[in-house]
């Protein structure tokens, strides 16, 4: 046996291709790694120990982990645009060129400020952060600074993303969440009898810990070979997917798992392929779930077990086996049960001196003799009291332990007796093991609860347990450890799960395996010392700090881990937990079942935001809806506002206009000469059948029962409280077809409603509906030219005043094309609406702009809009109303009809008690005393300047602009008792961003109220 | 996340197709003008909202936009069943007569 | 295909209208190309059609007869299904709606001969030409491409089958030909459906199909 001189080793299981090197660096230093590597594999065989600082003391740390429960080495990868913090250095792999840089330590990893704090880490115990910065409270931000930028983890990239992501989703027979020897067979089993199945691990290749025990047999195969011929047969089926780097996050209601998965992060920049997707969200709904989840090896806690080169001894077996990397010259074991006995055997045979100590009094016979022939140095009822060295691990202390109560200090009594009870060893790395924590995580994450096993010493969940969920578990995180019994135990469950799919499977492979059969585990998680002894590593949580809290009266342990932030952070208590758990059990003198588990949520590991938001960015972030007009807005050069989903026109700068100078000359063409707007975004619903009539007078507070054909009216809809919630106008097209317009935002709202009550309370009534809002492309044409400029594009319609009079419609021709013409008018002006199929809308447009040149015609946006019906003294939903503002607060009782016989949608409600009060906030008009000032919407309505609180408020500004048309400020405000204040004309003060501003109380009409110019 | 089964579509679709509508069979008061502001106040604002099986409509949004029922356990999200209003009417009163 | 409109004089005296679809700026027809196996995905927006909406009560014989009368054809009353016509296709919404979809030529004198067929029988008829739009999706990872847009279940959707579902945030009716699938959907969504198909489509790589 050749002993080892260097980390990077030769192992003929290992997954790094020697003859591939790849250059990276971390934290600006140049190294080689190889294919295959992560970049901890690499780093440790590079020699290097330090790779970040602790949290809270700056204490340097080493790589404790192999994958996802690396508590310590938080890495920055990438630069600029696609940097990424706090990855695991456990879980990145190495390409050519990576570039790593450190997210803690501060000034620089070797040296931590706050290191120096730690030597006073006696002052910073337990809920440190609660008791020191509480005061005063607006300092807070300034600590949060300070505390942020010590603390370490990554920086966020300030630069946009320029990577892409997408969302699939699938719709699955069974999902098998981990591809580890149990998954592998759950999957094999289910392919087999043709149901489909998706397959699912977060790693670069299937097999789990079957690649780190390589010297395990299958069926008399190594572990490899055993892989290898399940993955040939999974891949032959078609019915199978199979997922690598894919990490199930979440798993909710009803089977739908979340996985994301890495589909380049692994490539070297210049093999990235610029059309694919960095990361894909799956969105999994499986018929069955089989959870192959597997466990985390839980270390032991004894003193300064932070010191790099202190890991797990999984991890150490990963490395040695899977990654050819030998952590150190000489390692110490120590553990609790059998599972660490094949690495202790692994890295001896490899070359690595090894001294194991076990807490427990005897060792498996088979073992120690097949240890003894490997010259291992055995110490057994000894753990660790202190960890010797550093920077580094250099020694260790074995002591002696109690023979009933290991967690307790006994030295004294030893001495006494005259017990050898101290050894130190030196030694470069140390390993324990505490025994394994099953990943219970996703079966928790919607509601299940794992339970505690004596026997296995773990939290577990069963095989079976939720099958009535279609959940169902196989292998380690079920508590069976043993890999034969495990995959006994895996054929059982899946034939149980695949019959409740009605098909049979039947297992052809030999599943016997090599393994020693173990001696029970001790349960034991932490060993006296008078050293710090981290249960958390990433958050410095440390035995003495759960004792604190405890000591301190937090009994709930949901509540002592967010005191001690234990299981906080990146890696979320994955190594931390259990040991936390039961260190809290034995300080409140309860069982570990007793204490129970804090709750498992996703995300399992953290996901991205770009993974999460996938298609929804940029162009796709949210549907754009526009009119069939836009390329004509667009030509115009529109700046748009989103109204609902649509791309409204806002208004249309001219020269360089400023927006007030656009809406001035726009309002101005509307009132003097003629303009134009594109109202197709107006909600549109044509309703049919014999009891239309009646329908409306049920959803709209006014009467529908004498509207002719040809005819328009406004509608105003209250909901069933009273208040108002959408407005229109809508036309009687015969006596059983009408056609209803609604507010742009309220469309689908609307329809809805509409169907949702005659579905549910009116289904006798003969009426269907529809939404023709996408047919139908409108042009508003505005202003006292608007029939001349009509007249020139439609020779079918008498546009004669009295011939097509206010609040009619007609069909007819327009521009050629066959369009339905309403005279009615949102900003008081003559004007008409002309409808026509969308397809030909843009034309229709055109046409009318080229018959309007003569007068200057011009396109107007929302914000004019809004200006001439505030002029006008005409409401927005949504603006004006806010769901708590009836008709007669609004004062349209015209638009009210008490006397229909059926009680309308909302009738009832008009007439409750508070609804009639008639000092309720009601609509009323504003002027400013200085005409130039134009009120903030939203501001408040208050009795004086004198804004020293209590202020009583009684209203606020709905809407204001500046009215080009009568040279001034206007507004619309509801106010408390308004009508009486506008009857006496009062005056009143508009309070907003620090400035009261003086008005008086006017009527809301301020452009022609008696309705000449729409009637012109 | 649910899976509805749409009893219109006769097929089990994803929740991101409906809309929830709230408490099913709150009737409207046949004659809302005889009912005391109480008791109008109570069918306006006042639902069962229990923990346990609660009868819910549905709107099948991007489908057959129709109103659908279903049982729904709101401690555990576990759904009895879903049935067209009318359907649903029946097992709402056949359950109503036995309890 | 339709002329660009941009600084076209009209002529105020002779009227020559031009429809314009909803993808008009993709400028489709231009960058279309004949359909092969070097792309994943293929899509194209099919060519104007007349659509037209139909409600009533499917459990009325008069009105199965009127429509029967006017269309020549049963109107399918199975959820979920569509059927081919000599006219055109029919599909299945709702228990009591339909969309009718057919010639540009011919929508009209339809419309006319449904309206008349189902006069004084509880009824809609609704022309929505001018507010719908449908794609064309094909190719060999055209499942793929539609898995990242829907939530519906593809395997599901087997041939003439129609789905109102989910796309993106918005929604449509899916439809399974024998070919590849049909997204029929609002006009107004036209863009918003379109950018979301090619960007799920592009990993894949997607073309604009000639489907003529």
């Amino acid at each position: 046996m050749s002993r080892i001189n260097k980390p990077r080793i030769k192992h003929k299981h290992s997954r790094v291709n020697l003859s591939k090197p790849l250059n990276f660096t971390f934290d600006g230093k140049p190294y080689i790694g190889y294919q295959g590597d992560t970049l901890a594999s690499a780093l440790l065989a590079n020699g290097i120990k330090v790779m970040a600082r602790s949290f809270k003391y700056g204490r340097p740390r080493g790589i404790v982990g192999s994958w996802a429960e690396e508590p310590n080495c938080l890495v920055q990868i990438d630069m600029g645009a696609k940097t990424t913090p706090d990855l695991k250095a456990t879980q990145v792999e190495l390409y050519e060129g990576l570039v790593a840089g450190r997210t803690s330590g501060w000034p620089s990893l070797a040296f931590d400020l706050k290191s120096i704090g730690g030597h006073f880490s006696r002052f910073m115990p337990a809920g440190f952060y609660y008791k020191t910065f509480k005061w005063p409270a607006k300092f807070w931000p300034l600590y949060e600074h300070v505390i942020r930028k010590a603390a370490g983890y990554g920086a966020s990239p300030i630069e946009a993303d320029v990577e892409t992501y997408d969302h699939k989703h699938h719709h699955t027979d069974v999902l098998v969440v981990g591809g580890g020897a149990a998954g592998l067979l759950a999957a094999q089993l289910s392919g087999q009898c043709g149901a489909s199945v998706i397959l699912l691990d977060d790693q670069s290749e299937m097999g789990g810990y079957l690649l780190s025990t390589p010297n395990t047999t299958i069926g008399g195969k190594n572990a490899l070979e055993w892989r290898d011929s399940v993955i040939t047969e999974l891949q032959s089926l078609p019915n199978v997917q199979i997922l690598t780097r894919t990490t199930a996050f979440g798993l909710h209601d009803m089977n739908m798992i979340q996985a994301v998965e890495l589909l380049q992060d692994h490539l070297p920049h210049h093999q990235r392929n610029a059309i694919q997707r960095r990361e894909r969200l799956h969105r999994i709904r499986a018929n069955k779930v089989v959870l192959a989840t597997g466990a985390f090896e839980r270390p032991l806690v004894f003193g300064n077990n932070d010191v790099p080169g202190v890991m797990t001894v999984s991890a150490l077996a990963t490395y040695f086996n899977r990654y050819g990397v030998a952590c150190g010259k000489h390692t110490l074991i120590l553990t609790s049960n059998d599972s660490a006995y094949q690495a202790v055997a692994d890295l001896a045979a490899g070359g690595v001196k090894v001294t194991l100590a076990d807490v427990r009094d005897n060792i498996n016979a088979e073992w120690d003799a097949h240890f003894k022939q490997l010259g291992i140095d055995v110490f057994t009822g000894f753990g660790i009291s202190e960890v010797l060295g550093s920077n580094s691990v250099t020694g260790a202390r074995l002591s002696k332990l109690h023979p009933t109560n290991p967690m307790e200090n006994f030295e004294k009594d030893l001495l006494r007796r005259r017990v050898v009870n101290v050894r130190d060893i030196s030694c470069d790395v140390i390993a324990s093991s505490g025994g394994l924590s099953p990943t219970v995580h996703l079966f928790c994450h919607d509601g299940g609860r794992p339970t505690w096993s004596d026997e296995s010493l773990a939290f577990v969940v069963s095989a079976n347990g939720r099958a009535n969920a279609g959940i169902y578990c196989v292998g380690a995180v079920t508590g069976e450890f043993q890999l034969q019994k495990g995959l006994e135990k895996t054929v059982q469950t899946t034939q149980e799960m695949l019959a409740s799919l009605g098909k049979s499977a039947t297992n052809t492979m030999a599943l016997n395996t090599n393994e020693i059969a173990p001696n029970p585990t001790k349960a034991i998680f932490h060993i006296a010392t008078s050293k710090k002894a981290f249960v958390d590593f990433q958050n410095d949580v440390a035995v003495t700090d759960i004792q604190l809290a405890v000591r301190e009266n937090f009994k709930s342990i949901e509540h002592i881990k967010r005191y001690t932030a234990l299981g906080f952070g990146t890696d979320q208590g994955k190594l931390s937990n259990v040991n936390g758990f039961a260190i809290a059990a034995e300080a409140l003198g309860k069982t570990i079942p007793e204490v129970g588990t804090t709750t498992y949520r996703p995300a399992y590991t953290p996901v991205s935001f770009g993974a999460l938001a996938g298609a929804h960015v940029a162009e796709t972030f949210e549907p754009r809806r526009y009119t069939a007009m836009q390329a004509s807005h667009e030509q115009f050069g529109a700046e748009y506002e989103t109204v609902g989903n649509w791309m409204r026109p806002w208004y249309f700068p001219q020269n360089g206009e400023d927006m007030q100078a656009a809406v001035n000359r726009e309002c101005l063409a509307a009132r003097n000469g003629v303009a134009i707007m594109d109202a197709s975004t107006l909600g549109k619903i044509d309703i049919q059948g014999k009891d239309v009539r009646e329908f409306l007078n049920r959803v709209y507070s006014n009467s529908w029962s004498q509207l002719a054909s040809g005819k328009c009216r406004y509608g105003l809809m209250l909901n069933e409280a009273g208040m108002v919630m959408d407005d229109g106008v809508t036309a009687c097209i015969t006596d059983t077809h009408f056609l209803m317009t609604t507010t742009t935002g309220g469309a689908a709202n609307v329809l809805n409603w509409l169907e949702k009550w005659h579905q549910t309370e009116w289904t006798e009534l003969e009426v269907y509906m529809t939404s023709v809002t996408d047919h139908w492309a409108t042009a508003s044409l505005v202003g006292p030219k608007s029939r001349e400029v009509l007249a020139k594009l439609c020779s079918d319609i008498d546009l004669n005043k009295d011939a097509f009079k206010f609040m009619e419609w007609r069909d007819g021709t327009v521009a050629g094309v066959p369009a339905r013409v309403f005279r009615i008018s949102f900003s008081g002006e003559l004007a008409y609406e002309i409808n026509v199929d969308a397809s030909y809308g843009n034309y229709v447009w055109q046409a009318l702009m080229a018959a309007g040149k003569a007068f200057d015609i011009t396109p107007y946006g929302t914000e004019t809009m809004h200006v001439l019906r505030a002029e006008k003294g005409f409401i927005i939903v949504g603006q004006e109303t806010d769901g708590s503002v009836t008709p007669l607060d609004l004062d349209m009782a015209w638009a009210v009809s008490l006397k229909k016989p059926f009680s309308f949608i909302g009738k009832r409600s008009l007439a409750r008690s508070d609804t009639v009060r008639t000092d309720r906030k009601q609509l009323v008009g504003l002027l400013t005393e200085d005409p130039t000032i134009v009120l903030k919407e939203g501001a408040q309505i208050i009795n004086s300047s004198n804004i020293s609180p209590p202020v009583a408020m009684f209203g606020h500004v709905t809407s204001s602009y500046y009215s080009a048309f009568l040279g001034r400020s206007i507004a619309l405000a509801l106010v408390t008792d308004g009508f009486k204040r506008r009857e006496n004309v009062e005056s009143i003060f508009a309070y907003a961003e620090g400035k009261a501003i003086k008005a008086k109380i006017v009527s809301s009409v301020f452009v022609d109220a008696e309705g000449a110019r729409h009637h012109g | 996340m649910f899976v509805i089964t749409c009893p219109h579509c006769c097929e089990a679709r994803e929740e991101e197709e409906f809309h929830y509508e709230g408490e099913a069979f709150i009737a409207r008061p046949v004659d809302p003008e005889a009912e005391s502001d109480e008791a109008w106040g109570d069918y306006l604002f006042t639902k069962k909202n229990p923990k346990g099986w609660h009868w819910e409509m549905w709107n099948h949004a991007t489908g057959c936009r129709k109103i659908l029922v279903l049982k729904r356990n709101t401690a555990n999200h576990i759904i009895a069943g879903s049935w067209t209003l009318s359907d649903a009417r029946k097992e709402y009163d056949n359950e109503r007569a036995t309890a | 295909m339709a002329k660009s409109l941009s600084n076209i004089e009209l002529n105020l005296n002779q009227f020559s209208p031009i429809a314009q679809s909803a993808l008009q700026h993709f400028n489709l027809s231009a960058r279309q190309e004949k359909v092969s196996f070097e792309k994943g995905v293929w899509a194209n927006e099919t060519p104007p059609a007349g659509y037209i909406r139909l409600r009533g009560n499917a459990q009325n014989p008069v009105f199965l007869a009127a429509t029967q009368a006017a269309l020549g054809a049963h109107i399918p009353c199975l959820a979920c299904t569509s059927i081919k016509t000599e006219f055109g296709s029919l599909y299945w919404l709702s228990i009591d709606e339909w969309l009718i979809v057919t010639s540009v030529e011919s929508r009209a004198t339809l419309q006319a001969k449904l309206e008349q067929s189902l006069t004084g029988i509880h009824s809609l008829v609704a022309d929505q030409s001018g507010g719908m739009t449908t794609i064309k999706v094909l190719g060999k990872h055209a499942a793929d491409a539609l898995s990242h847009c829907t939530v519906y279940d593809l395997h599901a959707l087997n041939m003439g089958k129609v789905v109102g579902t989910s796309f993106g945030k918005l929604s449509v009716f899916l439809c399974a030909d024998h070919d590849g699938y049909r997204l029929l959907f609002r006009r107004s969504f036209a863009d918003y459906i379109w950018r979301y198909l090619e960007r799920a489509a592009e990993p894949y790589g997607f073309a604009i199909a000639n489907l003529s």
